[in-house]
């Protein structure tokens, strides 16, 4: 008889590029390809698609971030590049994810500074990167034209877009040849509208990562899992408007009250844990890029995803 | 129902819009019965035919399976769907914490004790470990009925009785048979004597075998031998093979294609490496007894949350209901915080307002299960229904002063409710957590 699974799709998830080579007209040692699934992740006897990309999120202002995963990375967390470097010498991510932290403060204007914390980080690591920028209508477009020219070649993946704004980022990854993350509350509407907005505009479908926005575990993940899934189930059904890519991010994780109030050791297993527990289930509903805060989750992670990809080796009898 | 479409059902339905199934129109009524909201027999009128196909396709296509006798004891099965969006998944599996029967007897106790009492409670419900899975590791039958004995001699907790040598598993059912223990587990070489010994003490039976084929194959003898409370043993060592048989294993029952593979799902998820990966694989896709090694604090926590997490219906939030809720006991210069009917805002809340050791009042409007953020960015929050929780409470008579405060993620309703109600409106903090801090230093009646 030969029972396996039953997969009667007829679509396919795109691919995306994050990061550039020297050839390329980049810096980076290596390019990330995400995307050309057939399937759910890790289904099928030869897996077509990629390997799940493993971000590890830093800050350029960290008093804005964390607490626990500040502290797993001591002294590196003040300042950016030096961050980087550590991640990619010690952490060892796939993708660093920079978020631009200081532009939330209010008042911001030093547009200048973010253009410096980009190139510095840029020199100090050679690991593609994603960039988040602002959350404010009135300094976007400022802030994702430096972003987008001091990483000019670098195709690095530029968040964040938005329904309410999207045209800064847009703008920005078009002009400097960068991809973006579109996000929507987690809605699978939402998530095509804003796609649509997109492909009007011009940004080409192999240059959008979905971020269908991820609640924590047990504050909104019970949503997101299936509105990963349904997005997913709608790609593979031929809906090209959803046949993007999928960036899941443990955003909210180390914020919930379980982590803020441990202390100590303890609050390092439970960051960890949480963001483990809600990232392994994403990238089961379809996440193709699994992004955490905490430097211990990154090889777990990394280790977990893998072993569903890939047939064991001597297993699979 | 997982193969029948609405206008497919239609067809089979009588036509006749009489009303008696409860449905104002055969086509309703069909699609309730696809979204498996409906019973066929609602309907007096059905022909044989139509009874046949419609009873056959609202069945369940897992077998229900319970282990374990009383309070602890849990149900497997009966799922319907492939993907949780489409209706949601029923019976959350079982995680049962595996001891060799090698392990002193003091620690086994400890280990079953600690399963026993652990409770993590969230948005009101109780969440639990559920049971002990006993490993014959010794070989010994003596060995086993001691392990299995100092288990019995803690709890009355839900077990899995392992061990591939029919000895030795009669030898831990003399002991614990009585209780429903799962049975595992049968192999092509061992299954008859291991179903006369399910069928002896009314056991469920898992059943292993390298290939999908082989173990349908294999669960269709131990039908014959007469046991249909059956488990499908998928564990293999490298997690991608498990998440495809997992997955075909739903989809050849969901579909029925494949009706000897209709049976819930055991995974051994305590794997070097990788338990928690298998956990996770265990609880997203389709487990349904998953065994592992003692857990850590933060791992059963974040466990049992995504297992509570993915058992939730995504469509319909977990809700209280709106109304005026006391912390400690407020007098009537108590302050009234407005909040929303979203269970787990609630709780949240609550949790705070009794760690603030102020009494004071909780009025829930209703925003359909809505969290505040939620709610604000939809509309479901609005100053009209505070003005008529007001009203419906009797807010005015519980207190004497005429101050309400709301959530910091309200801050754009304040002036509209304020001009709605007449009340006083105090923007408290965004985060319940500061919320003590708040109520010590800015509330005065
Ligand atoms: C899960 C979720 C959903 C779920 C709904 C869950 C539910 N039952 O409410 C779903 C998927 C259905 C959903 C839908 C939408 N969502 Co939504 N959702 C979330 C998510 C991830 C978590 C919400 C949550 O559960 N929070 C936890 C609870 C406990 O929080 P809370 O109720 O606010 O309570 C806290 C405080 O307010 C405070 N508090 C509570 N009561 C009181 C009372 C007083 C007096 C005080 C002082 C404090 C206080 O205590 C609590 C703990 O601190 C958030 C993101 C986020 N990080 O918040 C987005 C979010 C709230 N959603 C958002 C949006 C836009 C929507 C939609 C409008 C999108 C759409 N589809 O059109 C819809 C609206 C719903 C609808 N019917 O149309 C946005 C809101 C943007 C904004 N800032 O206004 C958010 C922030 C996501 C985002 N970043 O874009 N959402
Ligand atoms: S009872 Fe039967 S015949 Fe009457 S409306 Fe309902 S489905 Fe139609």
């Amino acid at each position: 008889m030969g029972i396996s699974t039953i997969s009667d799709w007829t679509g396919q998830i795109g691919e995306l590029v994050i990061g550039a080579t020297r050839s390329e007209g980049g810096t980076r040692s290596r390019t990330l390809k995400v995307g050309g699934e057939k399937d759910l992740n890790g289904i099928g006897n030869a897996p077509l698609g990629y390997p799940a990309v493993v971000a590890y999120e830093i800050a350029d202002d960290p008093d804005l971030w964390p607490a626990v995963a500040r502290h797993a990375v001591g002294d590196a967390s003040s300042d950016p590049a030096a961050w980087a470097r550590f991640a990619e010498a010690e952490i060892r991510p796939d993708l660093i994810r920079l978020y631009c932290t200081s532009t939330r403060r209010r008042g911001f204007s030093d547009c200048a500074a973010i253009r410096k914390t980009v190139e510095e980080v840029l020199q100090a690591t050679s690991l593609p990167i994603s960039i988040e920028g602002s959350n404010d209508p009135a300094i976007d477009s400022e802030v994702y034209q430096k972003i987008g020219e001091a990483a000019a070649g670098e195709r690095i993946l530029l968040g964040t877009a938005e329904a309410g704004r999207y045209r800064s980022v847009a703008a920005a990854a078009m002009a400097y040849g960068h991809s973006i993350i579109a996000q929507s509350p987690i809605d699978i509407n939402l998530a095509k509208q804003l796609n649509i907005l997109l492909r009007e505009i011009g940004i080409p479908r192999d240059r959008i990562a979905i971020d269908p926005y991820t609640g924590a575990l047990g504050y909104g993940f019970e949503y997101s899992y299936s509105v990963m899934e349904r997005i997913r189930t709608a790609a593979l059904k031929g809906d090209e408007d959803l046949a993007m890519p999928m960036i899941s991010s443990a955003v909210d994780s180390l914020t919930i009250k379980e982590v803020r109030e441990a202390e100590g050791e303890d609050a390092d297993r439970i960051a960890v844990a949480w963001e483990l527990y809600a990232m392994l289930p994403a990238y089961l509903a379809g996440a193709a890029i699994v992004s955490v805060r905490h430097p211990e989750t990154v090889p777990l992670i990394r280790d977990a995803c893998s072993s569903l990809f890939q047939v064991h080796p001597g297993g699979g009898e | 129902m997982a193969s029948l479409k609405p206008l497919d059902i239609y067809k089979l339905l009588p036509k006749k819009n009489c009303k008696e199934c409860g449905d104002p129109t055969c086509l309703t009524f069909a699609m309730k019965l696809a979204g498996g909201k409906a019973q066929p027999d609602q309907c007096p009128y059905l022909d044989e035919n139509a009874k046949a196909i419609l009873g056959a396709s609202t069945r369940p296509p897992i077998q229900k399976v319970k282990i374990g006798v009383g309070e602890r004891s849990f149900t497997l099965g009966e799922e319907m769907v492939q993907y949780r969006h489409e209706k949601t998944f029923i019976h959350e599996p079982g995680i049962m914490t595996a001891i060799p029967d090698t392990m002193p007897g003091d620690r086994i106790k400890e280990i079953t004790t600690d399963v026993r009492d652990y409770v993590l409670t969230r948005i009101g419900t109780d969440l639990r470990l559920n049971g002990i899975a006993i490993r014959c590791e010794s070989g010994s039958p003596g060995e086993f009925s001691r392990a299995v004995e100092a288990v019995e001699s803690v709890a009355d907790l839900p077990e899995v009785l392992m061990s591939t040598d029919p000895v030795c598993m009669e030898a831990g059912l003399g002991v614990s048979g009585n209780y429903r223990p799962l049975i595992h587990a049968a192999t092509h070489e061992n299954y008859q004597e291991m179903c006369r010994l399910a069928k002896k003490f009314s056991c469920p039976l898992a059943i292993r075998a390298d290939t999908l084929d082989s173990l349908a194959d294999l669960s269709s003898k131990c039908a014959t031998e007469g046991v249909s409370n059956l488990l499908l043993d998928l564990t293999s060592p490298s997690l991608h093979e498990v998440l495809n048989r997992t997955t075909a294993v739903r989809q050849h029952a969901v579909t029925r294609q494949t009706p000897a593979l209709g049976y819930p799902v055991f995974l051994d998820c305590a794997q070097p490496g990788l338990e928690d990966a298998f956990l996770v694989t265990g609880v997203a896709k389709f487990g349904s007894v998953l065994v592992c090694n003692p857990l850590s604090q933060p791992v059963r926590k974040a466990l049992l949350v995504l297992r509570q997490n993915i058992y939730t219906d995504p469509q319909k939030p977990i809700q209280i209901t709106p109304g005026l809720y006391r912390i400690g006991s407020p007098g009537k210069d108590a302050p009234v915080l407005l909040s929303v009917n979203f269970s787990l805002t609630f709780f949240t809340l609550q949790g705070y307002l009794e760690a603030s050791r102020v009494p004071s009042l909780m009025l829930v409007v209703d925003t359909e299960g809505l969290s505040v953020l939620t709610a604000v960015a939809s509309g479901k929050l609005q100053e009209a229904m505070v003005k008529e929780a007001i009203a419906k409470f009797d807010l005015g008579n519980a207190v004497s002063h005429r101050k309400l405060i709301i959530p910091g993620y309200a801050a754009p309703l304040s002036g509209r409710i304020e001009d709605a109600t007449g009340w006083k409106v105090l923007v408290g903090p965004r985060d319940a957590a500061d919320i003590a801090e708040f109520l010590l230093q800015e509330w005065k009646p």
